[in-house]
């Protein structure tokens, strides 16, 4: 049994060691990427001084065209959008962003649903890598299983399965793909849609889940804690619908707190181009130039943000 | 015992009662049958037990999907009627905890092993917690004996206990669960892919089903023997097997066996004429593949697993070449070959969620075409390391290949270790569970 032990402890701390080793130096390169999904987080959550920040999924970093935002709104932008990242995710790089400034408006791209799903709990690992600095975020990441904390302290747990994507994001070559061509985080797509417009069915009622609407709550009170004006949009998809629910809840939890929803999902102009998109829900570039232009539009045209945005400017 | 019990208990401890009641009740049939004297008597006791024990599995396993077959053959003959359906969760471990149950019975009936008359010792034979979800389907008589002995550590055993459970977790979580996500998302939306895909997806699963459930046996395994016990192996590198019998010799092993003792030998076995052979032989594995799962699909794989079996016996698979070192390596590995295509393509029903799928599937992998479907770049990539890694492994192990380095302590502290990082780099640590539990 003693020998087992010593065993157990040997093997123990070669792992330790290798697991340090190992996990430094994929830190290390971690934060020394200069292109790619991952370097585009650190520079959100990090970086970034910009004064308009866009947040939410995909949808958001191809739909908000951020050289029309600048240019038209005579401001500078980023786009923080990721992937498959809902309301967890941009609450944790909101809380990063403003912990180093205010940004002067935010859009808050709203895609996802209310309904519980691993998925959404299992994508936290995209915030792995900055738990360690960032203690705002801490609450955010533990939501995905009660034992984070304790697998957090392996050096490479944080990085598991970004091999690949750390040492891509530390070669120029990397740049150069399409999927990283991205202009202040904004990256335009090319595809066009050729499929018919169809109806999404009323999904069986579901109860909201607690932790996503409590954060996406946190998301608006945040914003409105630093007096940054905020303005949720849905962005146009190419398909109709009959009921969503979790678009509902979102835009009844904005009207509490008095946060302007703008929807687009049943705007005619997009419903009717169908080369405004490259697939169901996402818009190409020309339909993002177009969507970019409505947004602006609106935030000249609106007293509360017009207002703001002459303020901007000085 | 108590242990075993607390760990069932975590998952939905009302169904404790059941797995309880199936000790119980193969516990006073065991008793019935050695206290009885006439011959009758003790098949009195064997059938109460076989009937209780398949009666309690049926209920959960297979009513339902009976229920609506046999009306749905009333239907068509113009007989509308139909009983309700149970809405009941499937009791974890439940296949394999009953198997072991009644097989003790069976054995005692035949008078292999005599009653174990300590309840305790019997009751943690049927819920020892390491085999007790996902096998191995042990016997009585290599696990009874075991818990009669008094168990001292032993540190070789220990060692090799948690070599197997590093080894189990690297098979689960590094190539398992890894490519799960790749299958998943062919398999779940198979109308959209093309051939290659398809092929692809299911040269992943075969990987896949064998490492998730390997890999569990050999964390059970290695679990057992840490405390001193050894339990049967369960597969033994499947994918080397030269013929579909052999297959058989290396997959599932307890499963496979229990069904040669308790199922084939009792229809006759091979000790009846070759047509009531071949009989004998797919009816046993049909009956394996509904031991699956209550679905035509899991029916057809263990049908088709039969036919590949009679094939074997019919045509014989023999090579008459010149005894030549190269020659017998080409061989070997065309009959490889041959013998994973047959089990991929069986795996085609395993996997799909339908019949119609998986002739769909078919259907589309025979046209040729389509894209390949990479998905997630990184994944794909990790999927094929991670098989390359787990064929080399079994193939050092296959041909024992053991060299003065490979048995040195610092090489075998070294390359578990790596195993550890491996998995904590490229393992899969998000919602995987293991296939086998659904049975």
């Amino acid at each position: 049994m003693k020998k087992f032990i010593i065993v157990l402890l040997t093997g123990f701390v070669i792992v330790a060691a290798l697991d340090f080793a190992v996990g430094s130096v994929l830190r290390y390169f971690y934060f020394t990427g200069d292109s790619g999904i991952n370097y585009r987080s650190t520079f959100s959550m990090q970086e970034t001084k910009a004064d308009v920040l866009v947040f939410g999924t995909s949808r958001a970093y191809h739909h908000y065209d951020a050289r029309l935002l600048e240019d038209s709104l005579r401001v500078t932008s980023y786009n923080t959008g990721r992937d498959g990242e809902f309301i967890f995710y941009q609450t944790a790089v909101l809380k990063s962003v403003l912990k180093r400034y205010s940004p002067k408006l935010i859009i808050l791209d709203f895609t996802g649903s209310f309904e519980y799903s691993q998925a959404d709990y299992d994508r936290l690992s995209a915030l792995l890598p900055y738990y360690k600095n960032h203690k705002e975020i801490r609450s955010i990441v533990n939501l995905k299983s009660p034992f984070e904390k304790y697998k957090l302290y392996s050096h490479i747990y944080p990085y598991n399965s970004s091999l690949l994507t750390i040492m891509l994001g530390n070669m120029n070559v990397n740049k150069n793909r399409v999927s990283n061509m991205d202009y202040h985080g904004y990256v335009p797509l090319h595809g066009i849609h050729t499929k018919q417009l169809d109806t999404l069915h009323t999904p069986a009622n579901y109860s909201l889940d607690e932790n996503k609407v409590n954060v996406f709550t946190e998301f608006l009170t945040l914003t409105q804690s630093k007096n940054i004006p905020l303005i949720v949009v849905n962005s146009p998809s190419y398909y109709l619908y009959e009921t969503d629910y979790s678009l509902d809840a979102a835009r009844k939890i904005c009207f509490e707190n008095r946060v302007p929803f703008i929807d687009f999902s049943r705007d005619i102009e997009f419903l009717s181009h169908s080369d405004y998109f490259e697939d169901e829900t996402h818009l190409n570039k020309i339909g993002a130039a177009a969507f970019t232009q409505k947004v602006i539009h609106l935030l000249k045209n609106d007293e509360q943000f017009s207002k703001h945005l002459k303020n901007l400017k000085k | 015992m108590l242990v075993s019990y607390y760990f069932y208990m975590n998952w939905k401890p009302i169904y404790a009662v059941l797995i309880f009641a199936s000790t119980l009740i193969t516990y006073l049939a065991g008793q019935g049958i050695q206290n009885s004297v006439t011959q009758s008597r003790k098949k009195t006791f064997l059938v109460a037990s076989l009937l209780v024990n398949f009666g309690i599995l049926f209920l959960f396993k297979y009513y339902n999907f009976f229920n609506t077959f046999f009306f749905d053959v009333l239907d068509v003959v113009g007989l509308r009627m139909q009983l309700p359906n149970f809405d009941l969760l499937l009791p974890v471990g439940i296949s394999f905890y009953t198997f072991q149950a009644v097989g003790y019975t069976v054995d005692v009936y035949r008078g292999d092993i005599q009653h174990e008359n300590h309840f305790g010792r019997y009751a943690l034979f049927v819920s020892f917690f390491p085999q007790l979800v996902a096998g191995p389907i042990e016997r009585a008589s290599n696990l009874l004996p075991q818990f009669r002995k008094t168990i001292l550590f032993d540190y070789h055993k220990a060692i090799q206990g948690l070599k197997l459970i590093v080894w189990g977790y690297f098979m689960k979580l590094v190539v398992a669960d890894r490519l799960s996500i790749y299958v998943n998302a062919v398999y779940n939306n198979s109308e959209y892919h093309g051939a290659l895909t398809l092929i692809t997806a299911t040269v992943f699963f075969a990987f896949q089903i064998y490492c998730d459930f390997g890999g569990y046996s050999n964390i059970a395994i290695g679990c057992a023997k840490i405390m001193g016990f050894d339990l049967m192996t369960n597969f033994r590198r499947p994918y080397f097997a030269r013929s579909t019998t052999e297959f058989w010799r290396r997959w599932h092993i307890s499963l496979s066996t229990w069904f040669k003792d308790y199922v084939y030998i009792p229809l006759g076995g091979n000790k009846v004429g070759t047509a009531r052979n071949y009989v004998n032989l797919f009816l046993t594995f049909l009956i394996s593949g509904l031991w699956h799962g209550a679905n035509w699909t899991f029916v057809i794989w263990g049908g088709l697993n039969g036919a590949y079996q009679i094939g074997n016996r019919l045509l014989g698979f023999k090579i008459r070449l010149k005894e030549n070192l190269t020659v017998h390596r080409l061989e070997t590995l065309f009959k490889m070959g041959i013998t994973f295509v047959l089990i991929c393509f069986s795996w085609i029903f395993f996997r799909a969620n339908s019949l119609a799928d998986a002739m769909g599937i078919i259907k589309r992998i025979l046209s040729l075409e389509g894209e390949f479907f990479v998905g997630e770049g990184s994944s794909f990539v990790f999927s094929v390391l991670a098989i390359c890694m787990l064929v080399f492994k079994d193939f050092i192990d296959e041909r024992n290949i053991s060299t003065r380095i490979s048995r040195s302590k610092a090489y075998q502290y070294t390359l578990y270790a790596l195993m550890v990082i491996v998995i904590l780099s490229i393992g899969v640590f998000d919602g995987g569970q293991f296939i086998y539990f659904q049975f």
